[in-house]
């Protein structure tokens, strides 16, 4: 499913997955390297007027949650959850970039990828290699942004200069080490006059520089209690993040780009941003960011169910806290947990370590137990909410859905639920097959959950196209679409002839499958168990070859591979197999 | 034996009282003194020194109802090491409840702290639908809850408006005490006739809070149906 990016190429989110609720994940590294991988949520103009969209170690989400940093996990060195539906309209791209911490140059990089993760399943990653790089001390990887629609561009630029200099092209702020410059108590509200919680230098003594995600600020969005002095604790940072210059130094010299252009990219000098950014206001383009929307209700920072995996410590502070209590930073140190190998992918695991600490004040509860499941966000007709479950959201489109009777889970609103005859063709598929197709109408406004037997689902977008899928591989479809019987016979299929329903037009067929499939393309010498197919498209003829042999008839039941479907078709064309056999 | 394959499963070290080993299967830390109830039949592996009581007597009198003519499906725990727990293979979720209140279905239980308070309830108006009826334990206190789910469950809050929210019972997992519930038939009478599957009954909920469902309407008890 995954689909596999160059640098330059472009997509639609849209059309990689129907899910807003994206995983980034950003594999580095290099012989001796340490990377400090980052976000920057960027204006329309391209530029950083937000400090508060800069998502990186220090500022480990966005106000209202839109870009998480979750750690590393799952084989990825730096991990990003990103809400699309909740950025807000004044960023619009979302760059992110990874810069080298310490000695090195990019050249010196190992392999590394930056994949998009929706719904469990990687959907799209862009492969580079340190060969594409020379001198540069930072590149940015990938921009997710927003052009009519989100859309996914792998970048893999190389950028002269550290995270400062990316910071300064981005229009973005270093802060010298200035002690004034902690957000005094009572400042105004103003997100740009408080930008010391993001760029402060760790060494700087400014206090909320490592308070994480320090609760009052970042998350009613409004500084409007002083920020307490830090605890001794948190001002000597940990080594591993020692990526800023010296205290009071302006951005370092970088080692000059001038190596042979081993590269074909070009390089951004450092310094692209107007004077005007460098002097000490730091005005926000396009005027005035509207303040921070407050967090939803009950929608803390945990992270989702499949990126729940808190090992590094930046996760343990995004563990939801009760808003404002002013023993976060006094929480443990989350050093001992960074060593737990195993992932806890519920989320939910007390920041403390006794076994025994249950009653402990302070923890979350319920809610954050349960937050990895969390409905998704409504907006799409079609959502899968896991890889297992989908969601279809009658409002917007009052056209009915057909869906296989039985497998709705849960719905609101008002939904009216209607059997469906399978028809004249339908009743031949239950008769000759022994299974019924039986499917229900679902009309009214609303949302409603389907689900079955925990199947994998797949929502497939059918833009005037045609795919053929197996009677039984359906789960629902759009009533738009023009669906018909189709009926291959060959000697030796189970029932005498294999059933599809091919379906036509415009619309979303929601396919399930016995665990992960698999798509072939169509090449001229494809087969596939009759028993294990689950769709191809249209274009793909299907040819039964049977494989007779005398010894099947010398042994009667035995269990061999006899019927296979050979598909043939032009180029493009595929096939999906489910690794079950029915 | 090259064991590099299968070192990334080894045990971790306990951070909390429940913690998931995977996604299907859960380990508690036992202390004495902080016994554990756990259904009958799911433990898959202990370590140290844990000890079983099946059907202990407070829990035979809370559990009368439960299924009657049966023993009660639930173990006291007791000892010190750690407890492996899992029912076939189904996705497993802790929860740490802090003065709260849960309500999960009998089937979809899998372990909970023994100083809990809880009880078991009949879903009112489920049982002339349902043949065996649903039950439900309600649970509350402050402690850990562990559930099981066939498949990677939804948690859907009630907005408390207009719109009810309507399960299919069988998908059912668990849901915030305090919501109002009742009984729907959603098909028309019409369309029943002759056609006995479908989405016949639901439960619905109103109310302020959420509901927990799992993706696929298997709700046999398998840790029961073991014998």
């Amino acid at each position: 499913m995954s689909r596999e990016f160059q640098r330059g190429h472009k997509a639609k989110i849209s059309d990689l997955t129907a899910g807003t609720d994206l995983y980034v994940g950003v594999q580095i590294g290099g012989p001796g390297l340490a990377f400090d991988i980052s976000c920057f949520g960027l204006d329309a103009g391209e530029r950083l007027s937000d400090d508060r969209y800069f998502v990186f170690f220090n500022q480990p989400q966005s106000p209202e949650g839109a870009i998480q940093l979750l750690g590393a996990q799952a084989g990825d060195t730096e991990s990003f959850r990103v809400t699309l539906d909740r950025v807000p309209p004044h960023v619009r791209r979302l760059t992110f970039t990874a810069t080298l911490d310490g000695a090195g140059q990019m050249s010196q990089v190992g392999p590394g990828y930056i994949r998009l993760v929706a719904g469990g399943t990687e959907v799209a990653r862009y492969s580079f290699t340190g060969a594409e790089f020379s001198t540069e001390r930072a590149v940015m990887l990938a921009d997710v942004y927003f052009k009519d629609v989100w859309r996914f561009a792998a970048v893999g630029q190389g950028f002269d200069g550290g995270l400062e200099a990316l910071l300064t092209n981005f229009g973005g702020e270093v802060l010298e080490e200035e002690p004034e410059a902690a957000p005094a108590p009572g400042a105004a509200p103003a997100p740009a006059a408080t930008p010391a919680p993001a760029f402060a230098p760790p060494q700087a003594t400014a206090p909320p520089s490592f308070a994480p995600p320090a609760p009052a600020p970042q998350h009613h969005g409004q500084p409007q209690a002083p920020t307490p002095p830090p605890p001794p604790a948190f001002s000597t940072p940990p080594p591993a993040q020692g990526y800023a210059p010296p205290p009071g130094s302006t951005p370092p010299p970088q080692p000059p780009a001038s190596g042979p252009a081993a590269h074909s990219a070009p390089t951004l000098a450092a310094p692209l941003a107007p004077p005007g950014y460098f002097s000490g206001g730091h005005t926000p383009a396009g005027g005035t960011v509207p303040p921070p929307p407050p967090p939803p209700p009950g929608v803390p920072g945990t992270p989702h169910a499949p990126y729940a995996q808190p090992t590094a410590p930046t996760q343990v502070f995004a563990t939801p806290q009760p808003y404002g209590t002013p023993a976060v930073p006094a929480q443990p140190q989350p050093g001992p947990h960074a060593s737990y190998g195993a992932p806890a992918p519920y989320g939910a695991p007390a920041p403390h370590g006794a076994p025994a600490a249950h009653g402990n004040p302070g923890v979350p509860g319920l809610q954050a137990g349960l937050d990895p499941y969390k409905e998704v966000p409504v907006g799409q007709r079609w959502a899968l909410q896991n890889a297992k479950l989908v969601r279809v959201d009658l409002g917007a489109d009052p056209q009915p859905v057909l869906a296989r009777q039985g497998s709705m889970v849960l719905y609101q609103g008002k939904v009216d639920f209607a059997y469906k005859g399978a028809g004249f063709m339908g009743r031949i598929v239950g008769n000759a097959t022994g299974q019924e197709m039986q499917l229900m109408r679902c009309t009214g406004r609303g949302q409603v959950f389907l689900a079955e037997n925990s199947a994998h689902l797949h929502p497939v977008q059918l833009e005037n196209e045609g795919l053929c899928v197996s009677a039984d591989a359906v789960l629902a479809f759009d009533e738009s679409l023009h669906h018909e019987v189709r009926r291959i016979e060959g000697h030796g299929i189970p029932g005498g002839a294999l059933f599809t329903l091919q379906f036509h037009g415009t619309g979303t067929v929601v396919l399930k499958t016995h665990g992960t499939p698999v798509v072939l393309p169509v090449t001229n010498a494809t087969f596939a168990d009759s028993n294990a197919v689950v769709a191809w498209s249209a274009g793909a003829q299907v040819v039964v070859s049977s494989q007779v042999r005398l010894r099947r008839s010398a042994y009667p039941g035995h269990s061999g591979e006899t019927v296979n479907l050979q598909f043939r078709g032009a180029p493009g064309n595929f096939v999906v197999v489910q690794p079950y056999e029915v | 034996m090259d064991q590099s394959l299968i070192s990334g499963h080894a045990p971790t070290p306990p951070a909390a009282r429940m913690e998931n080993h995977g996604s299907n299967m859960l380990k508690v830390a036992m202390s004495s003194g902080h016994d554990l109830f756990a259904r009958t039949g799911s433990m898959v592996a202990y370590e140290g020194y844990v000890q079983y009581e099946p059907n202990p007597p407070a829990v035979r009198q809370m559990a009368s109802q439960w299924l009657t003519g049966e023993g009660a499906p639930l173990m006291r725990c007791t000892g010190d090491g750690l407890l492996y727990l899992a029912d076939y293979g189904a996705d497993v979720v802790c929860l740490q409840l802090t003065n709260e209140s849960v309500s999960v279905n009998g089937t979809n239980l899998l372990a909970f702290d023994a100083h809990l308070q809880w009880g078991v309830e009949r879903v009112k108006g489920m049982a002339k639908f349902a043949g065996q009826g649903l039950f439900n334990v309600v649970v509350s206190g402050t402690g850990w809850v562990a559930l099981t789910s066939r498949g990677t469950p939804v948690v859907v809050n009630c907005g408390g408006g207009d719109d009810e929210t309507y399960v299919d019972p069988d998908a059912l997992v668990a849901w915030s005490s305090g919501l109002r519930m009742k009984g729907k038939r959603s098909f028309k009478a019409s369309s029943m006739i002759g056609r006995g599957s479908g989405e016949a009954y639901q439960l619905g909920f109103s109310g302020h809070g959420f509901v927990v469902v799992q993706p696929s309407e298997d709700s046999t008890d398998r840790l029961r149906a073991r014998g």
